[in-house]
């Protein structure tokens, strides 16, 4: 069988086997201004500790770029470099072309470099999205897109983006005298965007920094299967989600376990749900309702109970309505029209 | 030239945001009721605010125009007349988002000016934190438990009327007590919240403070280098890779400490510090592997110490836990310095077992209270209380 | 003509003659200079560059990472990261499109990133118009790209070499676009003298981005965000490299003279009889055809006029032109732009030329300004006597009016 791709090895990452294998060194450490019990900075801490010291980052513009790396207040011990808002699929794909190009040239020593690009909400599902859905048709370099949804711009002192729940408050969606619910567009179902519009991604996941054991080797397997991947992981906004910051790691077990954030992997087309998320599928574990997860936010703090009711019913929808549970909003009932 | 009066309100970043905005203004728009003209504004440089970083908003007031201009004249006031913290813990000194090192709360207060501060301690108790000088200056404080709340829930426990009111005690010059009761009843339109005014006026006193006395720590500071001393490409070194380190007492070299950026620390952000229990440590890595300041050193002996100039105290490792008061956070107020913990342990267990019974109370529930246990707002009528009895 | 005829030996030197486009020399001179990052958009007229380069990369003559990007915005986002990251690297656009990569143009020169760019100049929409105006690469201007215009496909080979030899020189490290003139140079053909690969290997050494690079290897944060305490810093160094860049540019000149043989003289403009003349004409880009006709027309009526063409635009050998300058009696600047609401509402040229002499020159001729040929409008032979005309007029001290558009209807 022909084929033109001219695939080049990756890292081989092995999995974590438990929590004492995590290795001690720190890849991005200390120095970062961002805000106390930052759960967008726990993830970049350990996104660098999975993809060990061969590896290059870059960063579009967000939190994670204007809190986290300020002149000489940087916390990276891998290099890292600041990308414009929409690029960071840009950024991931010139940097992966430029090593592969000096490599085959014999320009640069030849060996697996992990390239990857984060984006916020902001950076990834609303200004990015069409060159990380570009980077994403690209077979033959190496490289991973990792999307921390804090929900919010929250670096602008934020706003709503293409991923802010349902009637949340933002400083672009204050609840006034007359409407209570300034914004009342659904959340974007970023990861089975990138999963179902791009059949080339070998690997795309859904990660929680509550749950830093498999976020680290989600980030392990996308670095290793080959190609371009995207990982989707929930961060907790203390700021912009209004909580105690010590309420960081709770809610994002709350966004599990309500069922509002379903934890799962695809890999080379194979569905796998983990965690929580794999208990409710298989009904081990009845989903708490999403007034548990609400009322412990001050963004929500306007919410009247029919609001909870609507939001609840619209998760209930996912469970039981989806074809496939959570993750693709194809209703069930389509399967009645299938041809037998 | 006319009267010129700046006063600078040192606070806690989104917790206090509010808070300190409705300060500044209440000052420029009650000292207008006397004719005197005015500005009110956040450092620009501070924002977008982040938890807990300290921040600062600034309130000018002039006599007449001329001199309001002379007074505005300038990025930000570089010498205040009243210096407001609305968090005690903030005086061991502010470390902004926007300036480089560490800086006394009293950096920009005038010889003689007053500092005012928000707190249950006594003067003595934060003259532990607040940095020496060398010109003398008031000290006064505005008994009360400090007020936090978050980006979208206001909490209103009168805590802005009651600072109103300790300045227009500190420098009538700038505001009358007059003046703030007509701002309240008039523009915030709440008779009780005049007499929480009133009540502190009438209870605020400051003391002198001389010059050398206080905390004799040199704070860390940073040079700015010249443009051409900077690394080309908008770009700087990274941080190198740490490494394993000796226990004190055996010099048994082991566990991780990683290198830590030495030119931001963070640890000015911390109102609550970990306080661990080395004894019932498990090991279990949960503190280390969540915190997302990579604040934990790996100890040679395999437990987790906090790094207590890289913490900035948001609690997270006490909430991963799993034993019970094995890591709890107690209220900065309580300790002097950064020094570890696990090497006062590995010294002298003894003492430190004493030391933690002194430190750390029981952890009762924390819901969404930031800084003291169960503080929101169904705590607010015990906060009031306090404002009212002193 | 742009160059020097050469002299039959020195023509040995060369491997071959073609018969190409300005953007297929360019295509050329990638090639020779062996770049290992390129990003392809498609937009008229600049994109026939980018289809020479997949040919020569599918012909197995070209080694090179070939993208085609989502949109202009990325097709230079993906450069910039491929330069940071060693790899000498092409691009392009025209009009629009390189206003919708505005961006990323403006990130570049801080970031230090010695991309070569080719502008195939274009219209701005609206409306949409694939004829040559120049005001696309001249949105640059004031970044700290380096900015230039050739006029012939032999000059834009050639300027494409040196173009990378200035940007990866370390003492610069800034992008440079080469500007093209849509369809006069970009679509047609002519015979151009392609130089051999040790000569190009001898002139243009591999860029090497030092500490800057980003890798493994090298452990730096680039681009971390300032306040009010860093960007002054930062945005000095940048005039520094400025206050550099005509130094540099003359040494790299004189070395491609040494190496290829062929002499442009004066790197920043092109003198056209001038040696006599009363008054001249100035302008950037192949307006330059027209011009020189009408001038030896004119020139056989005794008209005493000669021709200064632009060639780098930024840097602005201010003092230089203006020196050159100061001798005639009165300038004519033809603009292939405007600026709408400048002084005396003249193009961008005639008001860069105006500061340049105030500043550099002994004497105060006047500067008129002609706007002329926009949005891909022929500009005459009849149309360069009109306005040299003009000039002779403002010469002799009749006042005329510091801005006129020519060739317009009605």
């Amino acid at each position: 069988m022909s084929t033109f791709v001219e695939e080049k090895p990756t890292q081989k990452l092995e999995s974590f086997k438990g929590v004492k294998k995590v290795p001690h060194e720190e890849y991005y450490t200390s120095g970062h201004r961002t805000c106390q019990g930052c759960e967008s900075a726990q993830i970049m801490k350990l996104m660098a500790k999975a993809a060990g010291p061969r590896t290059i980052v870059l960063g579009s513009t967000g939190c994670m770029y204007v809190a986290n790396t300020s002149y000489y207040a940087t916390p990276w011990g891998v290099p890292w470099m600041h990308t414009q808002l929409g690029s960071s699929g840009s950024a991931a794909l010139g940097a992966a072309a430029a090593f592969r190009a000096q490599m085959r040239k014999g320009a640069m020593k030849d060996e697996p470099i992990n390239v990857i690009a984060f984006c916020g909400d902001g950076g990834g599902a609303d200004m990015g999205l069409g060159a990380i859905s570009a980077t994403m048709t690209h077979p033959d370099y190496n490289l991973l897109i990792l999307m921390y949804d804090n929900e919010s711009y929250a670096n602008t002192d934020i706003q709503i983006s293409g991923t802010s729940p349902y009637g949340v408050n933002t400083s672009f969606s204050t609840p006034g005298k007359v409407k209570r619910i300034m914004h009342h567009r659904w959340k974007k179902n970023m990861a089975p965007l990138m999963l179902v519009g791009h059949p080339t991604c070998k690997y795309v996941g859904t990660i929680s920094t509550s749950y830093p054991l498999q976020a680290m080797n989600s980030v392990r397997k996308a670095l290793s299967i080959g190609g371009p991947t995207f990982i989707h992981c929930l961060n907790p906004c203390p700021k912009g989600w209004d909580f105690d910051p010590v309420l960081s790691f709770e809610l994002g077990e709350l966004a599990v376990n309500t069922g509002i954030w379903p934890l799962y992997e695809v890999e080379n087309g194979v569905l796998k749900l983990y965690g929580k998320t794999e208990k409710i599928a298989n009904g081990q574990f009845k989903r708490l309702p999403v007034r548990d997860y609400l009322l412990k936010q001050g963004r929500f703090a306007h919410f009247i109970d029919e609001d909870i009711e609507y939001f609840q019913s619209k998760i209930d929808e996912m469970w039981n309505k989806w074809l496939v549970p959570g993750i693709i909003p194809l209703r069930r009932e389509i399967e009645a029209d299938e041809p037998r | 030239m006319g009267q010129l009066f700046a006063v600078e309100i040192i606070y806690r970043g989104v917790f206090q945001k509010t808070l300190a905005k409705n300060i500044t203004r209440g000052i420029v728009l009650a000292a207008h009721n006397e004719g005197k003209l005015g500005i009110s504004f956040g450092r620009y440089g501070d924002s977008p605010e982040r938890n807990g970083i300290p921040a600062k908003s600034f309130a000018i007031v002039a006599s007449d125009a001329q001199t309001l201009e002379a007074g505005m004249a300038q990025y930000e006031p570089k010498q205040v007349d009243v210096t407001v913290v609305l968090d005690d813990t903030l005086c061991k000194g502010a470390e902004s988002w926007a300036w480089y090192g560490l800086h006394p709360v009293h950096q920009a207060l005038k010889p003689g000016g007053t500092l005012i501060v928000d707190s249950l301690q006594d003067a003595p108790t934060l003259l532990k934190g607040i940095h020496r000088r060398q010109e003398p200056y008031k000290l006064g404080i505005v008994k009360g438990v400090t007020s936090f709340s978050g980006m979208w829930v206001y909490k209103d426990d009168h805590t802005d009327v009651r600072i109103l009111g300790a300045i227009a005690k500190a420098l009538p010059a700038v505001v009358s007590l007059a003046s703030i009761e007509k701002f309240i009843n008039e523009k915030l339109k709440n008779p009780l919240k005049a007499t929480s005014a009133h009540t502190t006026f009438e209870r605020f006193t400051s003391m002198n403070v001389k010059p050398g006395e206080g905390n004799a720590e040199e704070p860390f500071s940073f040079q700015l280098p010249k443009w051409n001393n900077m690394r080309k490409g908008v770009s700087v070194n990274g941080q190198p890779q740490g490494g394993p380190y000796a226990d004190p007492v055996t010099k048994e070299v082991g566990g991780f400490r990683p290198v830590r950026n030495d030119k931001f620390k963070k640890y000015s952000t911390r109102t609550m510090r970990p306080v661990v229990n080395f004894e019932t440590c498990t090991k279990c890595t949960l503190c280390w592997l969540n915190c997302p300041d990579a604040s934990f050193d790996v100890t040679p002996d395999g437990k987790y110490d906090a790094n207590l100039e890289a913490c900035c105290g948001c609690g997270i490792c006490e909430a991963v836990c799993p034993v019970p008061n094995c890591i709890t956070m107690v209220a900065e107020t309580a300790f002097d310095g950064n020094a570890s913990q696990w090497e006062a342990f590995r010294k002298d267990k003894a003492a430190y077992k004493e030391w933690l019974k002194a430190t750390v109370q029981p952890a009762g529930e924390r819901s969404h209270g930031f800084r003291y246990r169960g503080q929101y707002k169904e705590q607010i009528p015990a906060v009031l209380e306090i404002a009212e009895k002193g | 003509m742009a160059t020097i005829a050469l002299p039959v030996e020195e023509k040995k030197k060369y491997e071959q003659e073609a018969l190409i486009t300005g953007a297929e020399a360019i295509a050329v001179a990638c090639k020779l200079a062996n770049v290992d990052v390129v990003t392809a958009y498609p937009i008229r007229p600049y994109d026939t560059v980018m289809q020479y380069i997949s040919q020569l990369k599918a012909d197995g003559e070209m080694d090179c990472e070939y993208i085609v990007a989502e949109g202009e915005h990325s097709q230079f986002e993906i450069v910039k990261h491929a330069s940071v990251c060693g790899a000498r690297v092409f691009c392009g656009s025209s009009g629009v499109g390189w206003m919708y990569a505005m961006e990323a143009l403006t990130v570049t020169p801080a970031l230090r990133v010695p991309m070569v760019a080719m502008v195939g100049n274009r219209a701005l929409d609206d409306p949409g118009a694939f004829g040559v105006e120049h005001n696309d690469a001249l949105a640059v201007r004031d970044l700290g790209w380096l900015l230039n215009w050739v006029d012939s496909a032999q000059e834009a080979l050639d300027t494409a070499l040196i173009a990378y030899r200035v940007a990866e020189d370390p003492r610069m490290f800034v992008p440079c676009a080469i500007s093209c003139d849509g369809a006069f140079l970009t679509h047609s053909q002519a015979l151009v003298n392609i130089p051999t690969q040790e000569q190009v290997k001898q002139f243009l050494p591999p860029y090497k981005r030092g500490d800057l690079l980003l890798h493994p290897d090298n452990v730096i944060s680039v681009a971390p965000q300032v306040n009010e305490d860093w960007v002054m810093e930062v945005r000095r160094q940048n005039y520094e490299v400025t206050e550099r860049a005509c130094g540099v540019i003359r040494e790299v000149y004189a070395d491609f003279e040494r190496i290829f043989g062929r002499k442009y003289g004066n790197p920043f403009f092109e003198e056209y009889m001038t040696e006599d003349a009363e008054v001249v004409l100035l302008g950037m880009g192949t307006l330059s055809t027209p011009t020189r006709v009408a001038i030896r027309k004119m020139r056989e009526q005794g008209k005493k006029v000669g021709f200064v063409r632009l060639r780098w635009f930024r840097p602005f050998a201010g003092v230089e032109l203006a020196k050159c300058l100061e001798r005639f009696k009165a300038i004519g600047v033809i603009d292939r732009d405007f600026s709408f609401g400048s002084p005396n509402l003249s193009g961008v040229v005639a008001t860069e030329v105006r500061s340049a002499m105030y500043t550099g020159a002994a004497t105060r001729p006047p500067v008129l300004g002609f706007i002329c040929g926009l949005g891909g409008r022929e500009v005459l032979v009849q149309d360069v006597e009109h306005m040299t005309d003009i000039t002779f007029q403002a010469a002799k001290g009749k006042a005329q009016p510091l801005t006129q558009w020519i060739g317009l209807r009605g």
